[in-house]
């Protein structure tokens, strides 16, 4: 059996130190060990995209990742986007826009869209589509995200500018 | 005095942002896997890798003995604990097939659970998996529903003595009379392969047992709390008060979470008997192996018609492959049973036979996936239309405006039995055709024709019965009743309002939607609302979220209990304010004297009916809670016309779909953004059926198709921009005037993909008998449509 | 969907990585992006005894130009070559390539030198490496070694690479004056691995194709140069006859298996049907580029 170690990690501006055994996966250690559901896990072989994290501040698929990597690393998720009272500007435009149905997929789409605002100029909606192809929906049929997306990427211009 | 619409805010029909969204954008949503329990075992299968065995013996041992494992469970530990289970019917020359947690001496398909080990986690769980020896002798396996009903084909169930589960035939008519005098036939054999409800949550189960009040509560990623519920009570010979089932968010189902599962059964019976929690997360690997597949039938059709297009008769003969058990609670009956019953669609169809077979096979079950059985009765009629269209030189719109039930045949009985009440079938082809600009579509259409490309245009009307009530059994003599839901609104002691329901939403919005129903009915403000739902304790009976019945059964259920609760609250006001009740309305959360500035809150109201005794009357004071059940009896018709535009790159074979309107009757609309969402996602769903999503089993009965990267789902970048059209017209049959649509894009989409690729290909003289039309396909079919256009 | 338990190592120097992975060559696998090892984990398809995690080797993760080439760290991420400005001038079809590689969640963390060992036959990457010529650099305890990217991939998942050696860099030699490039996928949903790709270089002067490279990935069990395709085309004048004539070709040189996805005609008539795309692309673009 091998053997646990200890890490320190960062999450959401909050540093843990855990003792982790290699093998569990940063989606596990999130849920399980931190007690963090929001990362939602779908896949565990990196297509569906719903357990989609920032690590250092690039999004990744925390079911590719093991905890044991992210000592000394500052881990994002879900949870440190805005709360129930007060939405992120993402947060809002996916509400408004209605580009969650079961809310399954929405945690890791969120994480993939911060990190594709922050990278792309997403210009039209077929960038943003491409963008989004590596996060699966099964509900909205992806227009409703679109739209959101599109939105916050307007909305992130508006704030460049001002 | 003032504005009336100021008073009554009209929630119906707005677009309400949901309440659902702030928990669920914050990673703050209650699924079954997020209940963290403490000290919770986890369970691995050992599932089957042969598709049909029989089972000579199993050594737990070494497994027992690994770290971290608990215990390690054969169906032979099992014996006593638990029935089997049994989706029984009414319906004659159907055979139930029994259904064991574990298997039971005999798998039948490949994922099939045969042992669990319980471990403290999952890591621990699986590393004890590779301890386990299963000795199998192998039978033979048949994958192919036509070699299974074939005499030497091997038996999946003895005691049935046949692989054909279920059988059923539908006539009206003279059907081998009409076609033989028809002078126009078209049809052909038409194949819609197997394939996955993939919901993004994988399903997941746990239950936890609190001995000292006797009381099991399984949390569940289900559709159907409420079965289970009745179902867990039976096998387990517990009063239904002891067993609770909660499904809080569920993330998405579309049919695939409808059903009981051995895992749900399993996790309850040993957290029971071990007094523990006990928790099974199933994986993806899991879920594209075991949970109830969709589809899956072989349809010979033909169509008969008159020279100028009217409709004379029509037949089909359906197998249905339904796999190795008939799945409870709907049977194997169900999927297949539908498409003969809805294939002659929206249309006249004055002659009809249609017989269906359910063969097992060694796959795994299919059972109820959105649209069910439509969306291949749909796909096989709509495109007879269009062949039928080709062949008589008319235009595919010309030919259904000709065929379809018209207002004033309202109701009309279709040949299998199924009563349209009234729905815009006409309405929606037109206004599909005029968002979309038709005429505009087929002469841009005859230009790139010209230039040498392949563009398609496909039309798909269909009509769907939705919201049933208990006239008719959700699935074919079924002994649950799904025809009924149950509301009970109460105004609490602090004025605050609760909807208590026995539905199971799972991305629906259905706590926005019902909110949005009670507070128009009761004059209540939103924020005021609260819906509970997806637990079994709330009210007496109730069975879920499926079949699009939610917001017409819990919707009718909820204006009949809103309207009862506020004649009581109006009449605690008459007393309170000294008013006549018919001089009294409610709006806003308040009730108001008409003409006056007199007014209280509901918050005032329920004080002096609770808390202020002495305010009013002993005997006037009545109970601020009502419970109402309703039964739409029949169901409704709900109809659309779906149109895509797309264009084949003739040398790669790949599909780009342009252009996709829907216009659908869907009555009495409550949130459009709701709906506009229910749609997309639906359709994307039916893209994904008409294109690329397929589970492949080998002959052997082994499953090909065991990931996401084998079993392809659509993503944002293949699913084109998707056009709503709301009729927004009360339906005549239902309380409320809502039709049910969450699966009509399903039932749509493929059909329409399939007749704008038959549309595209036309030039090359070939036809689409097949879905899904994966690029393989198409560039099988357009390289013998070519060689045969050259005459080779 | 769990992986089996191993060792992990985190080495933070590339002097202890060849040391330890020396010392269990047989039985470890190196991490490093882990986009495609760590599936491979979860469904226990794999279970090294353990894992060198090669991540903190800050010493790999570099781009630089050299004689008017590139060299790229092993552990160069994706996303890098993707939004690097010297990839896009001097090898633009590589930066074409890798925004069909994944998505950026998985571009983020996949490396160069991981895509290279894994060497899958239908990855975008080791496809290029074979187009450019690249020369593919490790080091074990015996010391450093290059190895040639044409002769690197042995099959699906196998390559020349010894248990105890590393990818350290890769270096991609310049490309001749008046040059284009194009690179051209089928995949059935964006950012899958292809069902098809084929990539091509076309260098002309005085009119005449004076070299041309062709490369494909996913239509046999190793990315694969067309020598014959290239051969064909070299000291030729560029017309459409040629590139049509190059094109079947291309598909009657290449062997492909079949799967669930395509069959070996589908695949043969893809790479066809590429080839004429990027080959004609590739020669517009030296027009376009170099006029």
């Amino acid at each position: 059996m091998s053997k646990h170690r200890t890490i320190k990690a960062t999450v959401n501006g909050i540093a843990y130190e855990r003792s982790v055994e290699p093998r569990l996966l940063l989606s596990d250690f999130l849920r399980q060990t931190l007690g963090l559901t929001g990362t939602h896990v779908g896949c565990e072989h990196g297509v569906c995209g719903a357990c989609t994290v920032l690590i250092d501040g690039d999004s990744a698929r925390a079911c590719l990742y093991f905890a044991v990597q992210a000592d000394g690393r500052h881990i994002e998720t879900v949870e440190g986007l805005g709360t129930i009272d007060d939405l992120s500007p993402l947060q809002q435009e996916f509400r408004e826009h209605h580009a969650l149905q079961c809310g399954f997929c929405t945690p890791g789409m969120l994480m993939t869209c911060v990190d594709l605002l922050k990278k792309y100029p997403l210009a039209s909606d077929a960038e943003i589509r491409d963008g989004l192809s590596g996060n699966l929906c099964r509900c909205t049929g992806y227009e409703h995200i679109v739209r959101a997306v599109r939105a916050a990427a307007a909305r992130r211009g508006r704030k460049d500018d001002g | 005095m003032a504005d009336p619409d100021v008073l009554r805010p009209k929630h119906i029909g707005a677009r309400v942002r949901r309440v659902e969204d702030p928990r669920l954008l914050t990673g703050q949503g209650a699924f079954a896997d997020d209940r963290i329990v403490p000290g919770a075992l986890h369970i691995a299968f050992r599932r089957s890798d042969h598709a049909h065995a029989l089972i000579s013996g199993i050594d737990t041992a070494a497994a027992a003995a690994m770290p971290g494992v608990f215990a390690v469970y054969t169906a032979a530990d099992l014996e006593g604990l638990v029935e089997p289970l049994r989706a029984t019917s009414r319906m004659r020359n159907y055979h139930a097939t029994p259904l064991y947690p574990l298997a039971r001496g005999r798998v039948r398909h490949v994922g099939e659970p045969v042992v669990a080990v319980l471990a403290e986690d999952r890591y621990r769980a699986e590393d004890a998996l590779d301890g386990i020896a299963i000795d199998y002798a192998p039978l033979a396996a048949v994958s192919d529903p036509r070699a299974a009903l074939g005499a030497d084909a091997p038996v999946l169930h003895e005691e049935a003595g046949t692989n054909v589960l279920a059988e059923r035939e539908f006539s009206r008519g003279d059907i081998a009379a009409e076609l033989a005098a028809a002078p126009i036939r078209v049809g052909g054999s038409f194949r819609f392969h197997r394939k996955a409800p993939t919901a993004i949550e994988n399903r997941a189960c746990i239950a936890e047992y609190d001995r000292g009040r006797r009381l099991l509560t399984l949390t569940s990623s289900t559709q159907i709390p409420g079965v289970i519920r009745d179902a867990l009570a039976d096998l387990l010979d517990m009063p239904g008060h002891s067993v609770r089932v909660v499904a809080a968010d569920v993330g998405g189902g579309f049919g695939g979470k409808a059903s009981l599962y051995p895992e749900e059964i399993l996790v309850a019976v040993l957290a029971r008997r071990l007094g523990r929690a006990v928790r099974w997360t199933g994986d993806r690997l899991e879920d594209l192996a075991t949970t109830s597949h969709g589809f899956d039938e072989i349809i010979d059709a033909e169509l008969a018609l008159d020279r100028d297009g009217t409709m004379l008769a029509l037949s089909a003969e359906v197998i249905g492959d339904v796999g190795a058990y008939s799945i409870y609670p709907w049977t194997a009956a169900l999927e297949p049973v539908q498409v003969v019953s809805f294939m002659p669609g929206p249309y006249r169809v004055p002659t009809y036979r249609g017989r269906v077979r359910a063969v097992a096979t060694n796959k795994a079950p299919t059972g109820p996936y959105r649209g069910v059985g439509r969306p291949i009765a749909t796909f096989v009629m709509e495109r007879l239309v269009d062949m039928a269209a080709r062949r008589l030189s008319l235009d595919p719109a010309e030919l259904r405006r000709r065929n379809l039930v018209r207002p004033e045949e309202f109701p009309y009985r279709v040949a299998s039995g199924i009563v349209w009440d009234r729905s815009g079938f006409g309405e929606c082809l037109e206004r599909a055709c005029a968002a979309i600009d038709y005429p505009k579509l087929r002469t841009d259409q005859g230009k790139a024709r010209a230039a040498g490309r392949l563009c398609g245009v496909g039309i798909a009307s269909y009509a769907e019965l939705t919201g049933i009530g208990s006239r008719i059994s959700a699935a074919p003599g079924m002994p649950i009743n799904t025809g009924t839901e149950t509301a009970t609104i109460r105004l609490d002691s602090t004025g605050a309002v609760t909807g208590n329901f026995g539905i199971a939403s799972h991305g629906q919005g259905l706590e926005t939607t019902l909110a949005q129903v009670i507070a128009d009915e009761l004059g209540a403000r939103l924020a005021d609302i609260q819906i509970l739902q997806g637990d079994s304790a709330l009210v007496a009976h109730g069975t879920g979220t499926y079949a699009s019945r939610s917001a017409v059964l819990a919707g009718g259920a909820a204006v009949s209990a809103a309207r009862l609760l506020k004649e009581r609250i109006i009449r605690a006001a008459s007393h309170l304010l000294e008013a006549a009740v018919e001089d009294i309305d409610a709006a806003d959360g308040r009730v108001f004297v008409s003409g006056t500035d007199r007014s209280l809150s509901f918050r005032e109201i329920a004080r002096a009916v609770y808390t202020e005794i002495g305010r009013l009357p002993r005997d006037a004071r009545e109970e601020l809670e009502v419970t109402k059940v309703y039964d739409p009896f029949f169901g409704t018709a709900t109809a659309a016309t779906h149109i895509a535009a797309l264009e084949i790159d003739p040398q790669t074979c790949k599909v780009r779909l342009d252009r996709y309107v829907v216009a659908e009757d869907c009555g009495r609309v409550i949130n459009p953004m709701i709906v506009d969402g229910q749609v997309h996602g639906a359709v994307a769903q039916g893209i994904g059926a008409a294109l690329t999503e397929e589970i492949v089993y080998d002959e052997a009965g082994q499953l090909l198709t065991a990931s996401l990267v084998d079993y392809v789902i659509p993503a944002a970048s293949e699913v084109p921009p998707i056009e709503t059209i709301h009729l927004d017209t009360e339906s005549p049959s239902t309380l409320g005037g809502f039709r049910g649509m969450g699966e009509g894009g399903t039932i749509g989409a493929p059909a329409a993909v399939a007749n704008a690729l038959a549309d595209a290909l036309a030039p090359l003289g070939a036809e689409i008998f097949e879905l899904p039309m994966t690029p393989e396909r198409l560039f099988r079919l357009i390289t013998e449509a070519t060689a045969q256009a050259r005459g080779d | 969907m769990k992986p089996a338990p191993f060792e992990y190592f985190c080495p933070d120097s590339l002097d202890e990585a060849v040391v330890l992975l020396a010392g269990r060559a047989a039985e470890a696998k190196l991490l490093a992006g882990g986009q495609s090892l760590v599936p491979l984990l979860n469904f226990r398809l794999l279970q090294p005894a353990a894992l060198i995690d090669i991540n903190r080797l800050s010493e790999l993760a570099f781009l630089a130009e050299d004689r008017g080439g590139l060299r790229i760290g092993a552990l160069t991420r994706h996303h890098a070559l993707e939004t690097s400005p010297a990839v896009a001038a001097l090898f633009p079809v590589l930066s074409e390539a890798m925004a069909h590689v994944a998505h950026l969640a998985v571009r983020n963390r996949g490396t160069i030198g991981g895509s290279l060992a894994h060497a899958d036959p239908a990855a975008e990457l080791p496809m290029v490496a074979t187009l450019l010529d690249a020369e593919i650099r490790t080091r074990s305890a015996a010391g450093p070694h290059t190895h040639d990217a044409r002769d690197f991939f042995t099959g699906p998942l196998s390559t020349v690479l010894a248990d105890d050696e590393i990818v350290t860099e890769v270096f991609l030699p310049a490309l001749p004056p008046r040059t284009g490039s194009a690179f051209a996928e089928f995949s059935l949903r964006r950012g899958d691995f292809a069902i098809a790709a084929v990539a091509a270089t076309v260098t002309v002067a005085d009119g005449r194709i004076t070299a041309a490279r062709l490369a494909v990935a996913g239509a046999d069990e190793r990315p694969l140069r067309l020598d014959e395709v290239e051969a064909s085309l070299a000291g030729q004048c560029f017309d459409a006859d040629l590139v049509e004539t190059a094109a079947r070709l291309a598909g009657e040189s290449v062997n492909p298996f079949t799967d669930l996805r395509a069959s070996a005609d589908y695949r043969r008539h893809l790479v066809a049907v590429l080839a004429r795309r990027v080959l004609t692309e590739a020669h517009a673009r030296i027009a376009v580029g170099a006029a």
